[in-house]
Parts: C-alpha cells; sequence; structure tokens
C-alpha cells in the first residue's frame, strides 16, 4: 500500500507541475529483487487512486533486471547466489532495487 | 487534443531512504546500536528480545521497538520488564518502514541498544531500511526446513540469520543443516547461530553477539 500511494502521491505532483489535465496512464519500473507483488501494486493503486485525477487510469509496470555475476570468472546468474558454482569467486549483484516513476502519458488541449 | 508522454525519473524509494539516514544519523550521534529483527509469525522474536532482556538487562540499557499490525500482546509481554518499549501497529502495512521508526526513536536517546521486532513475515519487511546497524532474520525449524531457500532475498540482506526452535527439529523432519546450508549459500557473510530458545541450547552465540555490538 504504501507503494502505491508513493506512485500517487509522485504522480499527482507532477500532473500538477506539468499542468497535465487528462492522465491515460503511469508507468513505473520495479526491481525484479524488490519483493513487490505487481498484481498486488495494481490493485493499491486502484484503491490509492481512486476520488483523485488518476482514478481508472492504467498502471504499466516495467522491470529493472538486476546483474547478477561472478567477479572472477563473469559467469551471469538469474537469481542471487553469494559464490560461483563454477569457480567459487563471489558472486556480486547490481541493481534490481530500485522503484521509479518513469513516465506519464496523458491528453492535453481542446 | 494531442497525447503527451513525460518521461519523469523519480525514486519512489527516496522518501524512506531519506528518513532512514535520519534515523541511522540520530542513532550515530547518541552512540546507539540498533537490530531490526525480522521472521515470520511465532518463529520467536518476541521470545528473544525476552530472553536477551533476562540476560544482559543489568548491563546494558536496552529500548524495544515492537512492530505489529494490529495486537498488542507482544507489548504487554515487554512491558514487564524495566525498558522503555514502543508499539507501533502499522494498520494495513506488514512490515515497519523508516516513517514509522523515525516516529518513536527519539524516546530512546538515552539507551545503548534499540531491539526492533519487525512484522511477522518473510517477505515485504527486508525492502525497507529502518536505519538500523544490523538486521537479524529469524527462522524455526517447525516452519520447515526449505523455508530459507524459499525466501532468499531477505535471508541475502542479513547480518545475523538465527535458525529457532531446533530443539523441535526431530518431529518435525527438518533438516537443520540444510536450513545452515541454504543460508550460507545465498549468504556467506552472514552469522548463522541455530539455537532453541526454550532450551537455552545455543544462546549464548546471541549473547556474545550483542554484547560485542554494545562494547
Ligand atoms: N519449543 C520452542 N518454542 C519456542 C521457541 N521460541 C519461541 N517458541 C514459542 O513459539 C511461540 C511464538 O513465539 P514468539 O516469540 O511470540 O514469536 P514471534 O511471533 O516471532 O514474536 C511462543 O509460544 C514461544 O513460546 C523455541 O526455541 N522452542
Ligand atoms: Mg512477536
Ligand atoms: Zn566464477
Ligand atoms: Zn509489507
Amino acid at each position: 500500500m504504501s507503494f502505491a500511494m508513493a506512485i500517487v502521491e509522485n504522480a499527482l505532483k507532477m500532473a500538477e507541475e506539468k499542468n497535465l489535465k487528462r492522465i491515460e496512464s503511469i508507468t513505473v519500473k520495479i526491481g525484479e529483487l524488490l519483493l513487490i507483488n505487481p498484481e498486488q501494486l495494481k490493485f493499491c493503486y486502484q484503491a490509492a487512486s481512486s476520488g483523485t485525477m488518476l482514478e481508472g487510469t492504467e498502471l504499466k509496470i516495467e522491470f529493472e533486471r538486476a546483474e547478477i555475476s561472478c567477479v572472477s570468472c563473469g559467469k551471469k546468474f538469474k537469481t542471487p547466489i553469494y559464490l560461483c558454482d563454477s569457480c567459487g569467486g563471489f558472486v556480486s549483484v547490481q541493481g534490481g532495487k530500485n522503484f521509479v516513476l518513469k513516465k506519464i502519458e496523458a491528453r492535453n488541449g481542446i | 487534443m494531442h497525447k503527451i508522454e513525460i518521461e519523469a525519473e523519480i525514486d519512489l524509494i527516496a522518501e524512506n531512504k531519506r528518513l532512514a539516514e535520519e534515523n541511522r544519523k540520530f542513532l550515530k550521534e547518541k552512540g546507539i546500536k540498533a537490530i531490526n529483527i525480522m521472521g515470520a509469525i511465532g518463529s520467536g522474536k518476541t521470545l528473544l528480545i525476552e530472553k536477551t532482556l533476562d540476560a544482559l538487562g543489568k548491563e546494558i540499557k536496552f529500548g524495544v521497538i515492537l512492530g505489529d499490525v494490529v495486537c498488542k500482546a507482544d507489548h504487554e509481554r515487554i512491558k514487564k520488564y524495566d525498558v522503555k518499549v514502543e508499539p507501533i501497529n502499522t494498520g494495513k502495512e506488514c512490515h515497519l518502514d523508516a516513517h514509522l521508526v523515525n516516529h518513536v526513536i527519539d524516546v530512546f536517546d538515552d539507551v545503548d541498544l534499540i531491539l526492533i521486532e519487525n512484522v511477522g513475515n518473510l517477505v515485504c519487511p527486508v525492502d525497507f531500511d529502518l536505519g538500523e546497524n544490523y538486521r537479524v532474520t529469524m527462522v524455526s525449524v517447525t516452519e520447515g526446513d526449505d523455508v530459507v531457500g524459499k525466501h532468499p532475498e531477505i535471508f541475502r540482506l542479513s547480518d545475523v540469520i538465527i535458525i529457532n526452535k531446533i530443539s523441535l527439529a526431530e518431529a518435525v523432519e527438518a533438516n537443520i543443516e540444510k536450513m545452515i546450508q541454504d543460508a550460507k549459500k545465498i549468504n556467506g557473510r552472514a552469522i548463522v547461530m541455530k539455537m532453541d530458545l526454550k532450551t537455552g541450547e545455543g544462546f549464548e552465540d546471541w549473547i556474545n553477539f550483542v554484547r560485542n555490538l554494545v562494547e
């Protein structure tokens, strides 16, 4: 819920700054290692946006991939692991923890 | 009527990051340490706090923050001790965040160590930095010996991993070694402890850890 609220608050602020009249969609990017459930986020977004100018707008979700690779041999992994299963080197995890409001689509004018 | 696209790059976690830094600064200035204790409901977090107060309450000045969705039971348990305790009812939220902790942290300006019990679940608390110094994740063998493997992220980002209720392992056919191996596989730098808070087995490892923190 607090994530959905953050989207709504920031999007409304942006809408006011840019003087947006009719918003159609909001795009957010979720780090794949965050434990946010996209379906739940959409549901919470509906609740959090109701009664605001964002009511009924679409929440589009993109994912930020994490870079997970062995610092010794460079082997890439899909999910985090401490040591590389090929060479025993340390595996570094970069990114995948951000949560960003990327884009607002709106219609303006007559 | 024309379509416009506003490209934004607004960090939606910025507010939590800012408040976590504020909390961290407060702790640092006052020379206080804080431990964020995470884990499922029933894993033994409150009992860990109680036993810690029993064992070290005379030598260390503790503060306790109890996060819970609504229930006041844990607060009743800790109120019996001579420590400052702040319950935080999170309402709809299933985790503590830096903002909630920020509201109560000033109360603890004269303690050595704050024990923070997070809301009981192994999922979202890990996404919210509270400004703590150490993260502890507690699991019990009764949650099944695959519980560590099923929730890698919270164990990856913990400093201490406690496997609790080991005296019940046989009864529930849980393989403690597997749990330890799973923990090490995802996070080889964490301190992994196995213990049983009822029998006291392994508890001294925790006590030594806590003592070292405040020295
Ligand atoms: N047998 C056994 N029971 C435990 C142990 N640790 C906690 N318990 C019990 O498990 C239940 C839940 O403990 P509690 O501290 O309330 O868990 P929390 O929800 O994580 O705060 C209580 O009935 C405790 O007495 C343990 O190591 N062994
Ligand atoms: Mg509890
Ligand atoms: Zn490697
Ligand atoms: Zn939560």
